[in-house]
């Protein structure tokens, strides 16, 4: 939490979805709340806070990490993605764009980690196996859907992309 | 072409993957507190002190609330228990006894924990038997000066919440003349509903009412709760709703909204609060624990003569809606299967725990689990298949439901087990599995690759209601052809209204799905509607919406055929295009027809109310129901197909069938991630989620803990939907969200329970639960020690490594 009177804070630079940025941030800040409430993203969402449901996931330097159990600090000269920067003002990316035709959304508030963890899986295997997919869910509690419309996305996600980057 | 069975996008996906979606846990106004909960650390006590002195000398607090400082009185949802902070005594771990507001968030979190309340602590009431033993400390010594909503009388006794008794009176007659009688005891503990969004609320107060912002999913059950607790009107509480991050029946009834409420009044600023992931789990509603004992009487024909079924579940410290839930055991003994005579008493006790309260499906997943374990128990006993056992004991058209109510289509039921038997025939999967089984058994040599895994399968079925509470809707032709509805009802992620409801809008005015928005909940702006449980969104709002939007067409047709100068009869709807029939060049577009509409007899708008009549019953049936029927039923067989590793005690579920009956499929792919997501709760429920109470207190306290089913343990369901009509649905839909959660359990373990040959009573069903049990088995014994030698194959190296075990 910021704000608390008192506590040292430590400057960093980064870059968060493509913009500079230069804070001072609490010793015991974790990166979700500078993104919540100093940056106003609110797409990374605040759940269990224990680096369990993975509902708080932002890529940093293109790798996922629980951004509720990581300290602000540590982001100094890093780049952090966040759910609002994957499709940025233009369209949907393939693969959110494979969740609103897989029906893979229900109530969306897991969706912003599960997309980063996809988002990060297809850059560093973009054809995945099924088990794949699954795997790398591991760190990511969805209650709603069960996962297979999640998995059914990705692995059309991934056909779409090596479609278009092949064409 | 129609709209209905096609799957439109829902509104809200946009917004939920771009990260824009605004949920509750988000909301923040300039210049709010923060108020964070002091709760009592202990199961059961004393309160001999509240020292708010630590926790006012933390930076940023203003003040530290206790029970002095609040409204006094108890309130509740049928019992009227429960005390706005505890004053004298504390009844579960968890329990509010302090409210801390500070300017800020860290302040007002620091400040509970610094609160000293100094309590001396007694030994808890931690279990419903103990609960129910003679002489045991009521929970509640003052029990019986606690006010039952409308005065019903629900039983209460003591320790005992409520009573549900159905009593035909002769049963011992048919016990005599049984040449079998088997009995069992089905025991199920709680399930967090694991919602992932915290419980928050965000209050203010304006002009004498309070405001309060809230994901919650019954927006008019919180305002007349919070009015209840602060002592006011319900017309001074206005509930305005926000996106939910997953309720799953957590966020049906009041949690933080009242304690918000009265701070905003208090400091004349908005007030936020939200629970921590521990409160989270120390507070939530779980589903009730339970036990149900069940003794059958049975011919040796196979037919149940009686059948005498006793159950307790557990209240938690406060009665919640535990006294309705009792009524439910009425509608699954021998609503599926013909029981025979009945005698049914349920029991809902208090204990020194956290109040249990409602999740997706209530009482029907153990109610289930036992009704359907006791099927395999008698089947096996007279040795009969467990399928054709099932079969015959089928209720039929025209039976009688323990209410009185009458069974007028279970036979979909009996087109459900054809329809699941086409895809996975019962016979090849039982022989199958025997001859797997007989080659592990240890008077064989091994001869199949997989000795250590043996296969098992079962079946579960069960008929569900349909929520019948009341809905309202108002449908409004915008001036530019477009439709706007305005309701509460509410998104709770299944997208019956971010889909479903748009639909049948958009279906009956002639609309594309995306010309038609809906309102975000607000107590102020929408008739009543009770919120997002028990599927009733699409089936009751649903009706609402076709009748209003029907209402608004004929006022379409009436001012296009004055336009167009034909007969309303003549007119065709179509994408938004009023057209004469056979004349295409003659039309005009809704926007032309609600411009002129607007300026000429004024807006074309209509409302519509819609609550589902209960179905004919008899009154007198049982003492203390206050469900008295069941209705707009659904219809569901479930099929599971399980592996058992005998080395690790795993269990892998290899194939999972849904058979299940919907009346009418509007969004058959949100069916599907319904039918999907409720089969992974229930094979958490089944498997591996752990919900313990040591001496009244949760001995699981984080989601890792808690054994929630990931994406590698869910196999993909496979899915028949089977489609009857419902004459009062809108275009015959009936609910369909809630229940696929309810037979999993039951199917589960049926099938682990088939694969080793021991009976699995007790859920969950864990690797520890298989071994142990196992190895208290002599048969089981054998089968693993057979098991765990080694199996050599051709070339003489082990195969352990290379055996196939799916996950």
């Amino acid at each position: 939490m910021p704000g608390a009177a008192g506590e040292q804070s430590v400057s960093i630079r980064l870059i968060v979805n493509e913009r500079r940025h230069q804070l001072d941030v609490g010793a015991g800040e974790t990166l979700l709340s500078m993104l919540r409430e100093r940056l106003s993203l609110l797409g990374p969402k605040e759940a269990c806070c224990e680096g369990e449901c993975g509902a708080c996931t932002v890529l940093m330097d293109g790798a996922p990490v629980a951004s509720c159990i990581l300290a602000a600090g540590s982001t100094n000269g890093r780049t952090v993605l966040t759910v609002e920067g994957l499709a940025g003002t233009g369209e949907l990316t393939a693969l959110q764009q494979a969740f609103v035709s897989h029906a893979a959304v229900q109530c969306g508030y897991c969706t912003p980690g599960v997309l980063m963890v996809l988002t990060a899986l297809l850059e560093d295997t973009p054809d995945p196996s099924e088990a794949d997919v699954r795997r790398a869910l591991a760190g990511t509690i969805c209650r709603c859907t069960g996962y297979q419309q999640i998995v059914e996305a990705a692995l059309d996600a991934a056909q779409l992309m090596i479609r278009a980057a092949t064409s | 072409m129609s709209l209905l069975g096609s799957n439109p996008a829902r509104s809200d996906a946009d917004a939920k993957l771009r990260g824009e979606a605004v949920f509750g846990a988000d909301l923040a106004r300039p210049g709010m507190l923060w108020a964070s909960i002091s709760r009592s650390p202990v199961a059961a006590g004393r309160i001999r002190s509240i020292d708010s002195g630590p926790a006012l000398k933390v930076d940023g607090v203003l003040d530290v609330l206790t029970a002095a400082d609040v409204p006094d009185g108890r309130t509740g949802v049928i019992v009227n228990d429960i005390p706005f902070l505890a004053a004298d005594y504390v009844a579960y771990e968890g329990e509010p006894v302090a409210i801390v507001v500070a300017d800020n968030r860290s302040a007002a979190d620091a400040g509970a924990q610094a609160v000293d309340i100094d309590i001396e602590p007694t030994e808890p009431v931690s279990t419903p038997e103990q609960a129910l033993a003679p002489g045991v400390r009521l929970v509640h010594p003052d029990w019986n000066r606690f006010a039952v909503t409308g005065g019903a009388d629900i039983g209460r006794d003591g320790n005992v919440v409520a009573e549900v008794v159905h009593d035909p009176g002769d049963l011992d007659e048919a016990f005599a003349a049984a040449d079998v009688v088997v009995e069992g005891t089905y025991r199920t503990p709680r399930q967090y509903q694991a919602h992932l969004e915290p419980k928050m609320a965000l209050a203010t107060y304006e002009s004498g009412r309070y405001v309060i912002e809230v994901s919650h999913q019954y927006p008019f059950r919180l305002r007349d709760r919070v009015a209840q607790m602060l002592g006011v009107a319900p017309s001074a509480v206005r509930v305005v709703g926000h996106h939910i991050g997953g309720g799953f029946g957590a966020k049906l009834d009041v949690s933080l909204e009242a304690f918000a409420a009265l701070l905003a009044r208090r400091y004349r600023r908005p007030v936020r609060m939200q629970h921590a992931a521990l409160e989270e789990r120390l507070v939530a509603p779980c589903r009730a624990n339970a036990l149900v004992s069940i003794r059958s009487a049975v011919s040796g024909d196979g037919t149940i003569l009686a059948t005498d079924v006793e159950i307790v579940s557990d209240s938690g410290a406060y009665a919640n809606n535990g006294p309705a839930l009792s009524a439910i055991p009425m509608f699954v003994f021998g609503s599926i299967y013909r029981v025979g005579t009945a005698r049914i008493r349920t029991r809902n006790v208090y204990t020194n725990t956290a109040p249990t309260g409602a999740y997706r499906g209530v009482n029907g997943p153990w109610l289930v689990f036992a009704n359907e374990r006791h099927m395999d128990a008698i089947a096996d006993a007279l040795g009969r298949d467990r399928r054709e056992f099932r079969l015959a004991s089928l209720a039929r058209d025209g039976d009688l439901m323990r209410n009185g109510q009458p069974l007028e289509e279970i036979s979909i039921l009996r087109e459900a087990f054809d329809r699941v038997d086409e895809l996975a025939p019962w016979r090849d999967i039982v022989s199958r599995n025997q001859r797997q089984r007989d080659a592990a058994a240890p008077s064989s040599p091994p001869a199949e690759s997989d000795a250590d895994v043996l296969r098992g399968a079962g079946q579960a079925a069960a008929i569900w209601l349909t929520n019948p509470m009341p809905g309202h809707a108002t449908v409004k032709l915008n001036e530019d052809g477009t439709a706007t509805v305005i309701t509460s009802a509410t998104e709770n992620g299944s997208g019956a209204v971010a889909t479903g409801l748009r639909q049948i809008a958009a279906e009956t005015l002639g609309l594309a799905a995306d010309a038609v928005t809906i309102t975000m909940p607000d107590t102020d702006a929408t008739g009543y509607d009770a919120g997002s449980q028990g599927s009733r969104t699409t089936h009751v709002v649903g009706r609402a919406i076709a009748d209003a939007s029907a209402e608004v067409r004929s006022q379409v047709l009436d001012r296009a055929s004055q336009m167009l100068e034909a007969a309303p009869e003549d007119l065709t709807i179509d994408d938004g295009v009023v057209a004469v029939a056979g004349v295409p060049a003659a039309n005009l577009t809704l926007g032309a027809v609600a411009q002129a509409a607007t300026w000429s007899d004024g807006p074309i708008t209509a409302g519509a109310s819609y609550v589902t009549p209960t179905p004919p019953h008899d009154p007198v049936c049982a003492t203390g129901m206050l469900i008295k029927g069941w209705p707009t039923p659904t219809y569901h067989l479930h099929q599971a197909e399980v592996s058992v590793d005998v080395v690790t005690g795993r269990v892998t579920v290899d194939r999972y069938v849904v058979c299940q009956e919907v009346g009418r499929a509007i969004h058959p792919d949100a069916i599907a991630g319904q039918i999907q997501g409720g089969v992974a709760q229930g094979l958490g429920f089944a498997l591996s989620e752990r919900v313990d109470l040591d001496h009244g207190r949760y001995v699981q306290r984080t989601f890792k803990a808690h054994g929630l089913p990931l994406a590698e343990d869910v196999p993909k369901v496979e899915m028949i939907v089977m489609e009857h009509a419902d004459p009062a649905g809108p275009y015959g839909a009936k609910g369909a969200a809630e229940p696929p959660i309810v037979p999993v359990a039951a199917a589960v373990a049926n099938a682990v329970s088939d694969a080793i040959g021991v009976p699995f009573d007790t859920l969950p069903i864990t690797p520890e639960a298989v071994l142990e049990a196992l190895e208290a088995e002599p048969n089981g014994e054998a089968v693993a020690r057979a098991a765990r030698e080694p199996v050599l194959n051709r070339d003489g190296e082990q195969e352990r490594e290379t055996t196939g075990r799916a996950s």
